[in-house]
């Protein structure tokens, strides 16, 4: 019964989320542009490995991910300050499926707007194979997750002050990208930068959706310890984010 | 010396008077009592519990701001229990609390036999919220935000689609049906936001300031269809309100809060009772007023103040007008004077002054 409850509202979402499809075709565009103007001009000037565009690619792929993630935390807190999330808090689910349906939101609306790109490039590679391809979308899918639970609890800060939320998420998505291997391999960084690299799970996630896709595996991290790391990244921020919605949201802290 | 009529004139005649004519007009007052005070013992409600909510002890705190201060309340089952009060007073934040939408900081309350903190989702599945500002869906239409909330509720497949036309042909939706809600008119948005609960009729209704925004014609039909839920579904009504005639015209029971604290429950009869003078009873006399009989007068148990508007009209501020008239027309009688009452008016205390009585404040200017 209420497993249903939450796959009504996933639609009811989904159809707000589909409302306007101009923010998928910009999501589109923005790939085009950067993959084959920005990506081929900087796959002429990096020679030091060997075919940067795919390996830019599929960093422009993490960073999408990474942005729906944050559209959904953001999204979260403005259905706060909306009065909308007061609402779905009214409504018979769980606390637990309310934050499901939101991750479940946040995945649909990610493949929408990887899908294409990620044929792209794996039609340009020449590695398409239904293996690449759905194993690529599962570590898509598990990366997004992640980032998505950590925006989400992130976003209960947001309850108390929406400037001290813009201003970490903010700061948090400048370093967890540039500190990680979104654009660059581990091995091309300062010692002291990769250290910080290799703390950050989105370092992780990259390079595992470059082996998943069949990119040169001599440039990235064992593929094993990826999964591992993003498989924990999920599990972790879905715990912890189902900790925040079901204490904070309802003001248990304010108390 | 006296306060403003209040408008609620019931009784006026002219005439000698007569004590038929005092057991006419004492006895709907009573009548109107025991028929409350029948209905609130003997009913149930349709989940077996005699009462729909319990608040136990229910506290709230914002950071340092304590919103709601220890709340004792029990709401029986199958009655319109309207809330008053100040912006403030803890009206809203008890209805968020009751609806599981926020968490007590200290307390609880046991919505239809469920403890909001153990049981959030059964008290979530048996009752249902219309929040006061009608916000959040701005890209939905009125047509999919009732259809979503009735099958969240369990409505479907073609009961779904017809509850939903009728509701929104009955709150005056129809014509917007297809329409954005972020281009309803803040009336229409509002009409929505009461309509949702209409499509799944929830066991425990609650309504926070369910017509703000919405015209005249409006309100009564929002009112007509609140007490209809009540009739003719079982449903227990909470109203959140400013408004004294939303409260008179809905209220089996009015509670009034203020500052998060309550203050008082009670029907509406016995709280204009209890406002000490609240009656107004204006008498005329075939002949001048004396001293003989103001002393009378003064000497009656229940008269609180009086004032002399001409030579033969006098009015009497007094407790109980019910209790007051038989003794006054019986001492009357014993007066060795040849002076009889011509007319008597009774004006009893509006909510207004209820209100005023236990908050200190008009609830109209909140």
């Amino acid at each position: 019964m209420s497993r249903s409850e939450l796959f009504l509202l996933l639609s009811f979402d989904l159809r707000e989320a589909f409302n306007s499809v101009s923010f998928v075709v910009y999501d589109w565009f923005f790939f085009g542009f950067q993959f084959f103007i920005y990506g081929v001009i900087l796959s002429k000037l990096i020679v030091t490995l060997s075919n940067y565009l795919f390996y830019y690619g599929t960093g422009l792929l993490v960073l999408m991910s990474f942005n729906v993630a944050s559209w959904s935390g953001r999204r979260f807190v403005e259905s706060a300050h909306e009065g909308r999330l007061r609402y779905l808090l009214s409504l018979p689910i769980t606390r637990g499926e309310m934050f499901l349906e939101q991750l479940l939101l946040g995945m649909v609306v990610n493949l929408s707007r990887l899908l294409p790109p990620l044929f792209v490039i794996l039609a340009l590679s020449h590695l398409y194979t239904p293996y690449s391809l759905a194993i690529s979308l599962l570590v898509l899918t598990l990366v997004t997750i992640g980032i998505m639970g950590l925006m989400i609890s992130l976003s209960v800060i947001a309850f108390r002050s929406f400037d001290i939320y813009s201003a970490i998420v903010a700061s948090l998505s400048a370093i967890l990208i540039r500190f990680s291997t979104i654009n660059y391999p581990l091995s091309s960084m300062p010692k002291a930068y990769a250290g910080v690299s290799l703390a950050n799970p989105v370092t992780y996630g990259a390079d595992l959706l470059r082996s998943a896709i069949g990119l040169d595996t001599s440039v990235v991290l064992n593929p094993a310890l990826g999964a591992t790391v993003v498989i924990a990244l999920c599990i972790g921020t879905i715990f912890v984010g189902i900790f925040f919605i079901s204490t904070v949201v309802e003001g248990v802290k304010s108390s | 010396m006296f306060r403003k009529n209040s408008g609620c004139e019931r009784y006026s005649f002219i005439a000698g008077v007569a004590r038929f004519h005092f057991a006419k007009l004492i006895l709907p007052k009573t009548e109107q009592r025991f028929e409350t005070l029948s209905s609130t013992t003997d009913r149930k409600s349709t989940s077996g519990t005699e009462w729909a909510v319990e608040a136990i002890g229910l506290t709230k705190d914002y950071g340092r701001k304590r919103a709601l201060n220890h709340l004792d309340l029990k709401i029986r089952s199958n009655q319109i229990l309207v809330i008053l009060g100040p912006n403030g007073s803890g009206k809203t934040t008890f209805l968020h609390l009751i609806s599981t939408v926020l968490k007590p900081s200290d307390g609880t309350a046991l919505v239809m036999g469920y403890d909001i903190r153990k049981e959030a989702l059964k008290v979530r599945q048996v009752s249902a919220i219309s929040f006061q500002d009608p916000r959040g869906f701005w890209r939905h239409k009125p047509a999919q935000i009732l259809s979503f909330h009735a099958s969240m509720y369990g409505v479907g497949g073609d009961e779904r689609k017809k509850v939903v036309e009728e509701t929104l042909k009955e709150f005056e939706l129809w014509d917007s049906r297809n329409t954005k809600f972020m281009h309803l008119s803040g009336g229409q948005a509002k009409r929505l936001e009461v309509a949702k609960l209409f499509v799944h009729k929830p066991k425990l209704a609650i309504f926070d300031e369910p017509t703000t925004m919405v015209d005249l014609d409006g309100k009564r039909m929002i009112w007509d269809k609140i007490k209809e839920l009540k009739e003719e579904n079982g449903s227990t009504v909470i109203v959140a309100t400013n408004e004294v005639r939303e409260a008179e015209y809905l209220a089996d029971r009015i509670t009034i809060l203020a500052r998060g604290e309550h203050l008082v429950t009670d029907s509406l009869e016995n709280l204009k009772d209890s406002v000490k003078g609240g009656d107004i009873v204006d008498l005329e006399f075939s002949l001048a007023i004396d001293q003989a009989l103001l002393r009378m007068i003064e000497g009656i148990s229940g008269t609180v103040d009086f004032k002399k508007i001409s030579e033969n009209r006098l009015r009497v501020r007094v407790s109980r007008s019910e209790d007051w008239l038989p003794v006054m027309t019986d001492k009357m009688h014993l007066l060795s004077s040849s002076n009889r009452i011509t007319s008597i008016k009774v004006s009893e205390p509006s909510l207004d002054d209820v209100f005023l009585t236990y908050t200190g404040n008009d609830p109209e200017k909140e």
